[in-house]
């Protein structure tokens, strides 16, 4: 099977998504079973891909869209390695989260709605990494934006559900702007939507420089919005309210690293941007160090997971700046890993736990569930960077990218975040699960149903083992030289000033961590800075007060101007514009009415004065 | 009963005949097709000529579908359903006439009937402060097509061949001096139509006074007898003029785009926000016309199509929800989701497509506009990118105030649309989609009026 055939996956969930629609209400299960099969067997569709791509390099083709006027849109793929990349992860953490949700959701009155939004979410998901045409990737951009609303907001009549999907679409919406302005600046300077195109205008110097950074550092904006990058991050946390596979899903395989896949997909075209690749590192360690904070001071369990993948994400786009564009993809695709298995082990502690997510509430959960505690730990290794699984390789990556591309002070404070990384890890991991039960619901708890399980052992795997990718095996030169990127594409070797220092952040604060957060008998779990420090605790726990900001912003100055245009509307346009040439037509006609007397002395009168001033304005004129 | 039938079975022929005339045209030839020409006056040139481009051909469908599912949803009209259907029949005559004479005294005509109707269904029919909407509706069109009735004379004199025949037209000189003096004549007076700011008032309050069907066929259709007058006559008859006043008209334009989003913000009836945003959607349209870009014309061509569709579904949705709630205050209304979950899924849809939504047939329009605004005003492309943005704040804060979250008990009786509303949302929806996701077919056929009609604007200049 060839690559020729990659359209075929993401139509296989877009067919699914049509037919559990149209059916769904008929079929068993409501029709969930065909978006598992269609994700499924895009898995299996991966594995032939994979090897074409590994056999036969890169390889692209396109058919017509539309044409309007003078220009043409052509719905366009590239099959690169990158994509390959994308499309394995994207179909082994969509089927392992669909399974699991089989079991999670079961019962659900809208079960069948709920797979339904899944397949179309990975349907735009695994067209997005393989379109090569921007406009096309912006359609399956914003669509992806919708299935996120769609999913956020699943819980619809809650109020606090239906606000999150709100405020989800509009935030990235507004980098959303941004984005659509740089690729049409991009269009009007290079005159094609094709990337292969622009890649190969801008490395020929035929892209004026200013357009090219214009539009890159707009095209930032938009991938900002969607990777919740400083400043724009204040919606991820909220889009907890959905259910948590659809967690899993956003934080692992799409929404939100589809910004960072598509800084990875334009890095031919970002090199030549150097000055907004600074701004791009800036901006991703800066996100890398407060998603730790905040993370660090959440006791809402999916919260410190959401946070958590903030601060991963900015580790990615700090990689991302640094030229290190392979290290970022590599990191993204262990964090998916990692990070699906911890929200589905969250969802599994919370279905024990009666829906209870605060962690001063749990405690000792590890005899009561085994299983789940041992993959959460396995991922939690992985998120904490331990070696030798799989987070502390791509962070490690990262790292180097950073001392390659970068300097060595960047490199000291990426390694200062990542040991944050491990102490808020080492916190959330031992506030579960060691210690003694804090709540009844802590002690009534139970180990999840096999289906839950068996995804969860499934994505362990990975999150343990993917790091063997980096390594050269044979003619596979690791994955950093596999993935064809600009910079960086170097064999795996063992630098000294970064492994070490690595390893030993990672493994010391991890345990401080322990040290500090694994809770003695059935204490609550102390929280120093929270002790220490309550007015900076208060202000990263409010993360910042960014939200009030926002809030703030939206009500006095965009509804305000709103309310002002519309009573302009009435009081000036309509009431004196409209209505008011009616109203004098009224008064003059009241007033003219006086006029016609019907007496006919009156009218003579009026003849006799009108022609007097006739002749007499005659006579002067001549 | 024998009425409604009667309506609905002329209205299904319409439907079939539209289809037909859209599958039939053939856009590889292009230009005006299945002409039909009689003598009326000859001693004035006036002569009953048929024909249809591309663009008569995609608004043909439009009102097609609009009216169809316009009789559907009027299937409940029990006070004086003939007077109803006769009237409703007799604006889509005016509007089917408008848009295929090729003769402008009939263009003229036809747009005046398609007018008229609309005071006594308002009137009649209509709720909210209806006597008002209605009279001033109709005056505003009438004073626009006044200005638009002597610039047909004007033109009818200068051009000198003695035809109100738009091809003869067309091969008349015109005068640099008299395409600029009339071509604002134009511009305003089917302006007025199109919701041109500031000249728009009349459209939010007549959305609002008219029934249903009513609604639908003023926003959907109706509106693009303006834009389609000023292609018609400004754009193909007195380029020069459009080229003299564009900056002034792209200008006006913008400010529709974002006056209308942003006005559509502050409104808590539901009608109230559809049209303005209506007024804000029209503003691309124009915005598109502006560009004179054969990319911006087409996109503006194709919003004309997908707002129809959009604003048609909107306000049968509206009517729906009101029926049931008797209010149309967001304020009051929440969580329709949950017993109207119908009604709600098609206008978020349509909200989705009013949004510029990826997938529906409003981003491919938006789009192109924007492609045509950036390639001659890229400030104008921005604000309308922004614009369009500013709607996705309202259509969202709208459905999460609304239609999702906890519901009150008071709406614990609504029932969902019925088959019939059903049916024409589905309809409606389905081309959005469609439209969204394979707009080539459509597109092919605006291409082949759009095309050559830009082609002649720039040669010309």
């Amino acid at each position: 099977m060839g690559i020729e055939w990659a359209w075929l996956p993401p139509a296989l969930s877009a067919g699914a998504f049509a037919g559990i629609l149209l059916l769904g209400g008929r079929l068993p299960l409501k029709g969930a079973p065909l978006a598992v099969a269609a994700i499924a067997a895009g898995f299996a569709l991966f594995w032939f891909f994979a090897a074409d791509v590994v056999n036969e390099g890169a390889a692209s083709f396109e058919r017509l869209w539309f044409e309007a006027g003078d220009i043409g849109i052509s719905l366009g793929m590239t099959i690169d390695e990158l994509a390959i990349v994308m499309i394995g992860l994207v179909t082994a953490v969509s089927l392992a989260v669909q399974v699991y949700s089989l079991a999670y959701m079961r019962g659900d009155p809208k079960l069948g709605w709920f797979f339904a939004v899944l397949a179309l979410f990975a349907a735009s998901m695994l067209a997005l990494v393989v379109v090569d045409n921007l406009l096309v990737f912006y359609v399956l951009w914003e669509l992806i934006g919708l299935c996120s609303y769609l999913l956020i907001g699943f819980y619809s009549e809650r109020r606090s559900a239906a606000e999150a999907a709100k405020k989800a679409f509009i935030v990235t919406r507004v980098g959303d702007v941004a984005l659509l302005i740089g690729v049409l600046v991009l269009f009007q300077a290079a005159g094609t939507f094709s990337m292969r195109e622009i890649f190969a205008l801008a490395e020929a110097g035929e892209i004026g420089a200013s357009s090219l950074n214009l539009s890159a550092a707009l095209i930032f904006i938009g991938v900002a919005g969607k990777s919740a990058q400083f400043p724009f991050h204040v919606w991820l946390p909220d889009a907890m309210e959905g259910p948590t596979p659809v967690s899993a899903l956003i934080h692992a395989a799409t929404l939100v690293i589809a910004g960072v896949y598509f800084l990875a997909r334009l890095s031919p075209m970002l090199v030549h941007t150097p000055g907004v690749l600074d701004a791009v590192a800036a901006v991703g360690l800066f996100t890398a160090f407060i998603g730790a904070f905040l993370a660090l001071a959440q006791n809402d369990l999916k919260r410190v997971l959401a946070y958590s993948t903030v601060s991963q994400l900015g580790f990615m786009v700090l990689a991302m700046g640094s030229f290190g564009f392979a290290a970022g993809i590599f990191h993204l695709l262990t964090h998916g890993f990692f990070k699906a298995l911890l929200f589905l082990g969250s969802g599994s502690v919370m279905h024990a736990m009666d829906d209870e997510l605060d962690m001063r509430k749990m405690g000792g959960l590890r005899r009561a569930m085994p299983v789940t505690f041992v993959v959460f730990a396995v991922g939690t290794f992985a998120l904490a960077g331990l070696f030798p699984l799989s987070g502390f390789f791509s962070k490690d990556e990262i790292l180097l990218g950073v001392l390659d591309g970068r300097n060595g002070w960047l490199l000291a404070a990426g390694l200062a975040a990542s040991g944050l990384t491990a102490l808020y890890a080492a916190r959330m991991l031992f506030m579960v699960f060691a210690g003694e039960p804090r709540s009844d619901a802590a002690r009534r708890a139970h180990e999840a149903s096999p289906l839950i399980l068996v995804p969860m052992a499934a994505l362990a795997i990975p999150a343990a083992g993917l790091g063997l990718l980096a390594l050269s095996w044979g003619d596979f030169g690791g994955i950093l030289s596999f993935l064809h990127l600009p910079g960086g594409a170097h064999h795996y070797e063992i630098n000294h000033a970064v492994f070490w220092p690595s390893l030993i952040v990672a493994f010391g604060l991890f345990i401080v961590g322990y040290r500090i957060y694994a809770p003695r008998g059935a204490e609550p779990a102390p929280s120093i800075v929270e002790r220490r420090y309550p007015r900076l605790y208060a202000w990263v726990a409010n993360k910042f007060y960014l939200d009030e900001l926002y809030q703030w912003a939206v009500d006095n100055v965009v509804l305000a101007a709103s309310r002002f245009i519309a009573v302009f509307d009435r009081r000036v346009v309509n009431d004196t514009g409209v209505d008011g040439p009616g109203k004098a037509t009224v008064l003059a006609g009241r007033a003219l009415r006086y006029h016609e007397t019907g007496l006919i002395g009156t009218y003579i009168l009026t003849i006799a004065v009108t022609a007097a001033a006739a002749i007499i304005i005659m006579v002067a004129v001549s | 009963m024998a009425i409604r039938t009667a309506a609905l079975l002329a209205a299904t022929a319409m439907l079939g005949f539209s289809v037909y005339a859209f599958i039939a045209y053939d856009h590889g030839a292009g230009g005006y097709q299945f002409q039909q020409q009689w003598e009326w006056i000859e001693t004035l040139g006036i002569t009953v000529h048929w024909g249809a481009d591309g663009i008569s051909a995609l608004m043909v469908l439009l009102t097609g579908i609009v009216a169809f599912t316009g009789v559907i949803v009027s299937w409940r009209i029990d006070d004086r359903p003939k007077e109803y259907f006769v009237l409703f029949m007799t604006l889509l005559t005016g509007v089917y006439g408008t848009f295929v004479s090729l003769d402008i005294f009939f263009l003229f005509f036809f747009y005046e009937l398609a007018v008229l109707p609309m005071y006594l269904l308002i009137a009649v029919w209509g709720s909210t402060n209806k006597e008002y909407g209605a009279l001033k509706l109709v005056l505003y069109l009438v004073a626009g097509s006044v200005l638009v009735w002597v610039a047909i004379i004007a033109i009818y004199v200068e051009a000198g061949v003695g035809s109100f025949d738009l091809l003869a037209l067309q091969e008349a000189d015109f005068a640099r001096d008299f395409q600029r003096i009339f071509f604002p004549l134009i511009m305003i007076g089917f302006g007025v139509l199109a919701g041109l700011w500031p000249f728009h008032t009349w459209s939010p309050d007549g959305h609002v006074a008219a029934p249903t069907a009513v609604s639908m066929l003023h926003a959907g259709v109706l509106m693009k007898l303006g834009a389609y007058g000023i292609i018609r006559l400004g754009m193909t008859l007195l380029p020069e003029g459009l080229d003299w006043w564009q900056i002034p008209f792209i200008t006006l334009a913008t400010i529709n785009v974002v006056y209308g989003a942003m006005s559509a913000m502050a409104q808590r009836d539901l009608k109230f926000v559809i049209g303005y945003s209506s007024v804000g959607h029209m503003g691309l349209v124009l915005i598109g016309l502006a560009t004179i870009d054969s990319v911006g014309v087409s996109g503006a061509v194709l919003q004309m199509f997908s707002h129809g569709l959009m604003t048609a579904l909107f306000f049968a949705m509206v009517g729906v929800i009101y029926e049931q709630a008797h209010t149309r205050d967001i304020g009051e209304l929440n969580g329709l989701a949950k017993r109207m979950p119908i009604t709600v899924f098609l206008f978020v849809l349509a909200g989705l497509a009013s949004l510029g939504l990826p997938g529906l047939s409003g981003f491919v329009a938006e789009v192109l506009v924007f492609i045509g605004a950036f390639r001659t005003f890229p400030v104008v492309g921005v604000l309308g990118v922004i614009a369009a943005m500013l709607t996705a704040v309202y259509i969202l804060r709208l459905a999460a105030r609304s239609f999702f979250g906890p519901a009150d008990d008071r709406w614990a009786g609504l029932k969902d649309a019925s088959l019939g509303d059903r049916f024409a949302g589905g309809v409606l929806a389905a081309m959005l989609v469609l439209a969204g996701v394979f707009p080539k077919p459509f597109l092919d056929v605006i291409n082949s009026a759009a095309n050559p009609l830009v082609e002649r604007i720039t040669q010309v200049l």
